[in-house]
């Protein structure tokens, strides 16, 4: 297996101009495991990779290859971007260094100037960036999105997305289908109106945009108490979606209703906030939608990654996702159509009494925020996050971070003024006499039972890959400590198969991104980010 | 459009910093509000009588990042970079409805009253063995919290329950750890840190000490305080007066805490 993927790389990089990314290798991204073209590893979205010279056999034998230390005074939660030997890797708040993928050391570094203020509810972070031709694209905090020459980070175009000044973001990568770059929004806790948007590679220019908070006249917009409150509805779109070039579907999550927790002012479902849609990747035209939570008031964001899976359903094959949602169900949902198929709760929740036939819940008594606060589970956090979730087709398991935890929910007055947070309240994410626990957990991806689990004393803010040597990475570096010096620090590598653990090391930092893996001079390296720098290891 | 309000308030925020303005916000309504919005967007960090959580404590009067109500009023606007407070809540008047309420939890403080001496506190602390384990600016022991500043962090009723009753309220890292290891041995002490693999602790015999939990037979944590309770052992004026003295422990300086 060695020999053949050493000689299928010099083969790949014979052929191929270095760093001349086609959406042709986009669409078989899982055919160069060298490389690691997007967000998740692929239009799938699996975060799997096929690589397997690290395997559970010899990765206790891991050690640190090279590590690049950032500049940065934020947190870093991108996923690195490998192309034939070069990693690009975005610096936060909204920066990006190319480096020598072997050696980590640079060969350029874009430094954005930002205005003196950028309204950013949880830290000035940044995702990742992505690739297409001899460019690289990026999202930023002041809300632009910039396409940078891949040879030397200077700025071909650079555009507004929206005006930041009022509370709108960009902190997650940009996705390429075909010639357009898909960039989401933040921007959940300033009231913004939400969307998803699509623009021209070649010259920035914008092809579509849908609104996740549909205005008068559009379907849905019903769903707002016929009121002011969809203007400042939220529905942001921070964490990278997925594509299927069949259906020529983009599949994303959208995050919370605003204001955050006190849904007082928009009686209804408040469509599209916490729901999975599916859009026409050439118009931007809304497809289907699922709904997690209507008319939430937890902020239990849909921001998790869709995870697409052809398998048989019921002995009959079907285009599949696998959705692990922030309120602690696992859901099964057919691509086609959106339609529900399956809900299990993955962790503790004490919200919803049951899911009906469609996969709508039915709400418990006590499972929203009060004056006085309200302990409900999962916690504020949720039960998962935008934390990535990671599929292998060898296990045949699905893998997440999970919280067991309980949070405090209160519930304030919301006030909406431009460019301030537009919440309701602040909640207790982590209740201090009764804090829970964090774990990895595998599940059955085609009944949400748990295979295994492991545990951990602490709350991870980060995902998991798995790959083809049987091994899933991930790490319990937890960036919200009650105190910091308390937070644990393991990058660790587990038996895909039975949760064993096989290898840790302690960064000492805050790990709040997603671990990657690439192939250089034939030597598998596996990258994740701790405190302000990027670490990779490789076997000696 | 949307600019021209944001604009405003900025500018307003930052005329009323330069000038040391005091809080045009101060009716009782105003306290009143404040302390709604204090419950549901303070409350979880700063705890709900403002006594302190992972946030410090607020009703003391001293405030580490500036006592002005105009050091206030940026501070709840603006955030304190470096430290977990936030910022970016509201506009104007709420922030300082939230500034009139905090500063309403320290009136009493201010005007506490000293009730006793405390010059003979101080003396009070030496004899009944104090300082065996608590360290006062530089001398005294590690097993109890340092009291350097303790008067600039803790209300004279808390200091007073705390003497009486230690076991009221005691901090995670003067939770008692007890471990027994599977090859025999036992350690005790408070317990400073852990995580998923190991139990740091400041063992009372051998010092800084990490231990496996891999190697654990038996663990178990003591929340309640090791300090003995000096209820009856000290004479109400005595109480008085180390009180007294404890309270006048404050921070020198305003600033870097």
């Amino acid at each position: 297996m060695k020999v053949f993927l050493s000689a299928a790389v010099s083969f790949l990089t014979a052929v191929a101009l270095p760093g001349q990314i086609t959406n042709e290798r986009l669409l078989k991204a899982d055919s160069e495991p060298q490389n690691w073209l997007t967000y998740s590893g692929s239009y799938k979205s699996w975060r799997y990779s096929a690589l397997d010279q690290i395997n559970r056999q010899n990765a206790a034998n891991l050690k640190v290859a090279w590590v690049h230390q950032m500049p940065t005074s934020h947190r870093i939660e991108a996923t690195p971007i490998v192309v034939d030997g070069v990693m690009y890797v975005s610096e936060p708040p909204s920066n990006v260094f190319a480096l020598d993928a072997a050696t980590g050391r640079p060969f350029w570094h874009y430094k954005r100037s930002l205005p003196a203020k950028v309204n950013v509810c949880c830290d000035a972070v940044n995702r990742g960036v992505a690739v297409l031709g001899d460019r690289v694209f990026l999202g930023t905090v002041d809300a632009h999105l910039v396409a940078l020459d891949a040879k030397t980070g200077s700025v071909i175009w650079d555009v507004e997305v929206a005006d930041s000044k009022t509370g709108y973001s960009i902190t997650g990568a940009p996705l390429i289908v075909k010639d357009m770059v898909i960039t989401g929004i933040a921007g959940g806790e300033y009231g913004i109106r939400g969307f998803l948007d699509a623009y021209d590679v070649k010259t920035g220019k914008r092809r579509w945009r849908f609104n996740t908070i549909p205005g008068p006249g559009e379907k849905g917009h019903e769903t707002w108490g016929g009121g002011d409150a969809w203007k400042q509805g939220g529905g942001p779109t921070w964490v990278t979606g997925s594509y299927d070039p069949e259906l020529n579907f983009v599949i994303w999550g959208v995050g919370n209703p605003s204001p955050d927790w006190n849904a007082d002012v928009r009686p209804g479902d408040n469509l599209y906030s916490d729901s999975a849609i599916a859009l026409d990747a050439d118009t931007g035209a809304l497809k289907w939608h699922f709904q997690f939570v209507p008319h939430d008031s937890n902020d239990w964001d849909a921001v998790q990654v869709p995870v697409l899976v052809d398998s048989d359903w019921q002995g009959k094959p079907r285009k599949l996702i696998y959705w692990a949602h922030r309120g602690g169900f696992y859901y099964v949902l057919d691509r086609q159509t959106g339609e529900f198929l399956l809900g299990k709760a993955f962790a503790k929740q004490t919200w919803a009494k049951s899911l009906d036939a469609k996969g709508r819940p039915e709400r418990l008594p006590n499972s929203i925020p009060t004056e006085d606060g309200a302990y409900i589970w999962p916690g504020v956090q949720g039960a998962t996050n935008w934390y990535s979730p990671s599929y292998s087709p060898l296990s045949g398991l699905f893998y997440l971070t999970v919280w067991e935890n309980k949070g405090l929910y209160l519930k304030g007055e919301p006030k909406y003024t431009p460019g301030n947070r537009y919440v309701g309240s602040v909640p207790d994410i982590d209740v201090a006499d009764d804090p829970g626990y964090g774990a990895i957990r595998a599940l059955n991806p085609k009944t949400g039972e748990p295979v295994w689990e492991h545990k951990m004393l602490t709350k991870p803010w980060s995902g998991v890959m798995a790959t083809a040597g049987r091994v899933l990475f991930g790490s319990n570096g937890g960036w919200l400590s009650r105190e910091r010096e308390s937070m644990e620090s393991y990058f660790f590598a587990l038996d895909s198969d039975t949760g064993k653990e096989l290898w840790r090391i302690n960064l000492g930092g805050t790990m709040a991104s997603n671990p990657m893996t690439y192939m250089v001079n034939g030597k598998q390296m596996v990258a994740m980010a701790a405190g302000g720098a990027v670490f990779t290891f490789a076997l000696p | 459009m949307k600019i021209l309000p944001l604009i405003f308030v900025l500018m307003v925020t930052f005329s009323w910093a330069q000038k040391d303005m005091v809080n045009p916000h101060n009716s009782s309504a105003d306290t009143a509000a404040g302390a709604r919005i204090f419950r549901s967007h303070c409350a979880p960090c700063h705890g709900t009588k403002a006594t302190g959580g992972t946030g410090p404590n607020l009703t003391t009067g001293v405030f580490y990042h500036g006592s002005s109500d105009a050091e206030l009023y940026r501070n709840i606007s603006g955030g304190i970079p470096g430290t977990a407070m936030p910022d970016q809540f509201f506009d104007g008047t709420q922030i300082w409805q939230v500034v009139s309420f905090v500063r309403s939890l320290s009136k009493g403080a201010a005007s506490e009253i000293v009730k006793g001496s405390p010059a003979h506190g101080q003396i009070l602390l030496g004899e009944k063995g104090c300082l065996g384990c608590h360290l006062v600016k530089g001398e005294g022991g590690s097993k109890g919290p340092d009291l350097s500043v303790i008067g600039s962090q803790r209300s004279q009723a808390y200091l007073r329950e705390s003497i009486v009753d230690p076991g009221a309220h005691v901090a995670e890292e003067y939770w008692v750890a007890k471990i027994l290891a599977k090859d025999g041995k036992s350690y005790t002490g408070f317990l400073m840190n852990q995580d998923s693999y190991m139990v740091q602790i400041l063992d009372f015999s051998r010092g800084l000490t990490a231990v496996a939990r891999s190697d654990f037979k038996d663990f178990g944590v003591d929340r309640g305080s090791v300090m003995p309770s000096y209820k009856g052992k000290l004479s109400d004026s005595e109480l008085d007066d180390l009180v007294a003295f404890l309270a006048s422990l404050k921070r020198v300086k305003a600033g870097v805490q």
